[in-house]
């Protein structure tokens, strides 16, 4: 496995939305990073037409028929859909296969009929579960694997997952303000996991002559991102979780190293940090994901994107169409005023615009911005020994790059929250083994279900 | 400066292109293709004078079979193929009823309608130009059209559904909140013992999910589905067959 | 890049509320006082020294209740006034629960816990750190958790509900197409004539789906759980609950 070394851009002023240095092309005449961004649409199905197998290729079939319909109305010249399962879709790999069948059938239509550009996503479910099995050996997995298969033969273009590799790891030590777990279970768990998981997944997606996507550390600085939440959130310090946003950075690496080619997926919110190393195009989710989540940098997460998704709404009518449609709509105009710059040579100014609207909102979007996400992305190159040193190193240069600014503001509380994170994060052994056998004691005790044999230790 | 508005927007609409409009084959008769240019022109000036002077040589029913309802039946095909737009469709409908008129008046006695469909606008709601259009789409599909026009009570619908006893029933709404009125419709038409469709349609917040919620419903999403509809119901299928077959 | 005046743009609230300072001045007792503040700083390594000092002159159930309790009352204050956040909170449970463990050895049988709670996540669903942290709460205020974990079929939680008696069920969902399985546990429920609140909660479950259902009470964050079984044992039935909580 080739690790990454040096950075793909020479600086992060070289760094813009809907242009990568490793274009990505699929489906129907549609090119990711080449020059231009694209929408991509998250729809979910309602609770129900999960029931049977019929009811939901039909939610599918209708979600996506009024997605590309509204892109047509508008003159979108293209737009991706994302097939993310619910885990029914997993769980019956004919289910999956045959929405993303249906799914490509439907494309197909509208590109012959209107020459509307277009490709799939599918993001099949991670449903192992670390402390209860043999996450390298399992039902799940078997499934997750079989249904990779039947969404590439049947015409998915890419081919994505969030997983949850060091996930009982993190979900204890999150909620416990803990860095020692949080570096131990996304850095070396999560990156040692996607290491195995990634590398079947390229085997299938080389297989079928899909592309490999990417992967998200959904699972886990999502989480912490999301309990930290909004200002008035007293759940995890808003501090901690953009720390543990540049850890997620050397875990989500792991899939390009072991041959994903992207576009990344969508909530990864540490895509900037992964651009910046690797040149592949990102799908980012921001203002218009307000259907899914909030988050404090919705402007900001645009600056570099080349897919503009919208996470994922449920489908219901809304006055202006069902929100399939809607949400086209919002990303196809959203991306249509980031195409308008590029195409007046202003695309620079439009980023400086989006990243200045979030910069100093919140420390998580701090982290994210191009110029500190292009230096933690420099951290962790340099120090890309192994996956411990690399994300602590990309941990360690985002805690210094908030203290360093004086414009980031931040309360008494979640400073000394970020200077004790960064006590211990240089506090911790210099050796990976070193590091993963202090780890593996003192976890095993208090988690009983975590099983060091999950990840090959 | 010169900018490249392919990577901006497409322009679908002008892809499809413009295709050849007048009729072909409709008829060898220069008399019958002087009424079928007509209609397909929508020119309702002219529609009047060349009927009469086909009068003078014809039949009436000749003109109303060969001339004014085939040249109707292209234009909604040629609406169907997006390559018509409503305005020209609406005013091709005129000039065949105007055709019509002056035909029956020759003969002495209207000529046999399709069936009776009722159309109305939700009580509280002012808005009725969908119902127009359908009005417009059913009568060029020859069926009788009873409009019962806007902000209709509840009551009053029933009332003519009990006198007329149509094929079917439609009902239009441009806002949510006057949607009601099509639950209070479907519980006295159960009430009153009916079993005939009730298709609904309109602004954006009548919804398939809503309309399919009530007995009778079937979710209208244009109007050029209203005569393709009264066409089932006249050919005997239920109400719940013919939501089946535009609703699921 | 420009200097720009960004008070246009966004308004840092969270730094206009800066905290208040916490006070741990809760016993009169010096040992005691050990225990309080061991557990008000979340330092479970300090507990076993504090609580083993304390049975010189405490016997265990009051070390239980005067100290170990009342610590985690102080932390559950300061988390209210938002002095402390979340993993503060977690971590002085954790410190709570280790010493009541080291009491109840020393007295040779448990404590009373003030009822049993089921807690689980829906079928289909492994996203269950929320579960955790209601777990969390729920021992933290003196109850007894039994845990079916994650992806739970609806047949374990009613075979659980028959064996444990339980004062009320929970259950955590992320996505709306698995909380579907609550309903079907309400069901199967009501149909046994067990009226048992069944709070749910998480992700995208919305108070409108939950109360679409008998039993269903919606539980918006982990913080109400405690206070919605300290209901139930005393005696509130589901629909009042309900009618407080979501009224």
């Amino acid at each position: 496995m080739a690790k990454y070394t040096k950075m793909a851009y020479d600086s992060a002023e070289e760094m813009i939305f809907g242009t990568a240095k490793f274009p990505v092309k699929y489906g129907r005449d549609f090119e990711v990073g080449g020059g231009i961004v694209y929408p991509e649409l998250v729809p979910h199905p309602r609770p129900g037409s999960e029931e049977t197998k019929k009811s939901l290729m039909r939610e599918y079939e209708r979600m996506v028929n009024d997605a590309l319909e509204r892109a047509v109305n508008l003159g979108f010249p293209g737009i991706q859909i994302e097939l993310e399962h619910v885990w029914q879709m997993t769980k019956n790999p004919d289910w999956g296969g045959d929405i993303a069948g249906q799914t490509r059938k439907q494309q197909e239509d509208f590109y012959q009929k209107y020459g509307l550009k277009s490709a799939i996503r599918a993001t099949i479910a991670d449903n192992r579960k670390p402390d209860e099995e043999n996450i390298r050996d399992c039902k799940s997995l078997e499934l997750a694997l079989k249904t990779f298969e039947s969404s590439a033969a049947n015409g998915a273009d890419n081919l994505s997952m969030e997983s949850v590799g060091g996930k009982e790891i993190s979900d204890y030590c999150i909620v416990r303000q803990d860095i020692r777990g949080v570096l131990f279970g996304i850095g070396v768990l999560g990156s040692r996991d996607m290491e195995f998981m990634w590398k079947k997944i390229v085997d299938i997606a080389n297989k079928y002559g899909a592309t490999p996507g990417g992967d998200t550390d959904c699972a886990q600085a999502n989480v912490a991102m999301f309990m930290a939440g909004g200002m008035l959130d007293k759940s995890v310090p808003h501090t901690f979780a953009a720390v543990t946003r540049a850890i997620a950075a050397g875990r989500t690496l792991t899939a390009y190293e072991m041959g994903a080619k992207g576009p990344t997926k969508d909530c990864a919110y540490e895509d900037p940090i992964i651009k910046a190393i690797t040149g592949i195009p990102i799908s980012t989710e921001g203002k218009s994901c307000a259907c899914a989540h909030a988050d404090l940098q919705g402007n900001l997460i645009a600056a570099v994107c080349d897919l503009w998704s919208n996470e994922a709404v449920e489908y219901h009518d809304m006055f202006g169409g069902t929100t399939p449609a809607v949400f086209t709509e919002i990303l196809g105009f959203d991306v249509a005023l980031m195409n308008t710059a590029i195409a007046l040579g202003k695309a620079k100014d439009l980023q400086e615009m989006f990243i200045n609207s979030d910069l100093y909102r919140d420390p998580h979007s701090f982290v994210v911005a191009p110029h500190n996400a292009y230096q933690i992305g420099q951290a962790l190159v340099a120090n890309n020994t192994d996956y411990y040193n690399r994300a602590r190193a990309a941990a360690v240069k985002s805690a210094q790059l908030i203290l360093a600014d004086g414009k980031m503001l931040l309360s008494n509380f979640e400073k000394e929250v970020l200077q004790k994170t960064l006590r211990e994060l240089e506090s911790f052994p210099d050796k990976e083994s070193d590091f993963i056998d202090q780890c593996v004691n003192a976890y095993k005790k208090v988690i009983p279900g975590f099983n060091p044999a999950n990840y090959g230790l | 400066m010169e900018i490249d508005y392919n990577k901006i927007f497409t322009r679908y609409d002008l892809q499809t292109g413009e295709k050849e409009q007048p009729p072909q084959e409709l008829s060898r008769d220069p008399g019958l293709r002087e009424i079928i240019d007509c209609v397909v022109m929508g020119d309702i000036q002219n529609i009047t004078e060349v009927v009469q002077k086909n009068l003078k040589t014809k039949d009436p029913l000749e003109i109303i079979y060969r001339a004014l309802i085939p040249a109707m039946e292209h234009v909604s095909r040629l609406w169907e193929e997006n390559i018509f737009y409503l305005p020209q469709t609406l005013n091709s409908s005129d000039a065949m009823l105007i055709g019509i008129e002056i035909c029956e008046k020759k003969m002495g006695k209207a000529i046999e309608k399709k069936g009776v469909v009722i159309t109305h606008t939700a009580e509280g709601d002012i808005h009725d130009l969908g119902q127009k259009i359908v009005n417009a789409q059913l009568r060029a599909q020859g069926y009788e059209v009873l409009d019962l026009g806007r902000d209709v009570p509840v009551e009053t619908v029933i009332e003519a559904v009990k006198k007329q006893r149509p094929l079917m029933l439609t009902g239009t709404a441009g806002l949510t909140i006057n949607m009601d009125a099509f639950q209070r419709i479907s519980n006295l038409l159960r009430e009153e013992g009916f079993d005939i469709p009730f298709a609904c349609g309109g602004g954006g917040g009548v919804s398939r999910n809503y309309i399919n919620s009530l007995e009778f419903g079937i979710f209208g999403k244009d109007a050029r589905e209203a005569p393709k509809m009264a066409t089932d119901a006249r050919a005997g299928l239920t109400w719940l067959q013919i939501r089946e077959r535009y609703n699921e | 890049m420009a200097t720009v005046d960004l008070n246009s743009v966004f308004v840092r609230y969270d730094l206009k509320k800066e905290v208040i300072e916490k006070s741990v001045s809760t016993s009169k007792d010096v040992l005691l006082q050990a225990v309080i503040t061991a557990v008000v700083d979340g330092d479970e390594d300090a507990i076993p020294g504090a609580v083993n000092a304390a049975f010189a002159a405490h016997d265990p159930m009051d070390i239980i209740k005067d100290g170990l309790v009342k610590g985690m009352a102080e932390v559950s204050r300061l988390w209210d006034e938002g002095v402390y956040f979340l993993p503060q909170t977690i971590i002085s449970s954790d410190a709570m629960l280790a010493g009541i463990e080291i009491c109840e050895e020393k007295m040779g049988k448990a404590m009373d816990k003030k009822g049993v709670v089921i807690t689980h996540t829906a079928e289909g669903d492994i996203h269950d750190l929320g579960q955790k942290i209601v777990n969390a709460l729920l021992r933290a205020n003196g109850f007894e958790v039994v845990d079916l974990g994650k992806d739970v079929p609806v047949d374990d939680v009613i075979s659980a509900v028959k064996k444990y008696k339980p004062v009320m069920v929970t259950g955590t969902a992320l996505m709306t197409t698995t909380m579907t399985a609550f309903k079907k546990i309400a069901s199967r429920l009501t149909h046994d004539h067990n009226e048992l609140p069944f709070v749910c909660g998480g992700g995208a479950v919305s108070l409108e789906y939950v109360n679409s259902f008998d039993t269903g009470i919606w539980g918006k964050d982990a913080q109400q759980a405690p206070g919605m079984a300290e209901d139930a044992v005393s005696g509130k039935s589901w629909s009042q609950i309900r009618e407080k909580y979501n009224g």
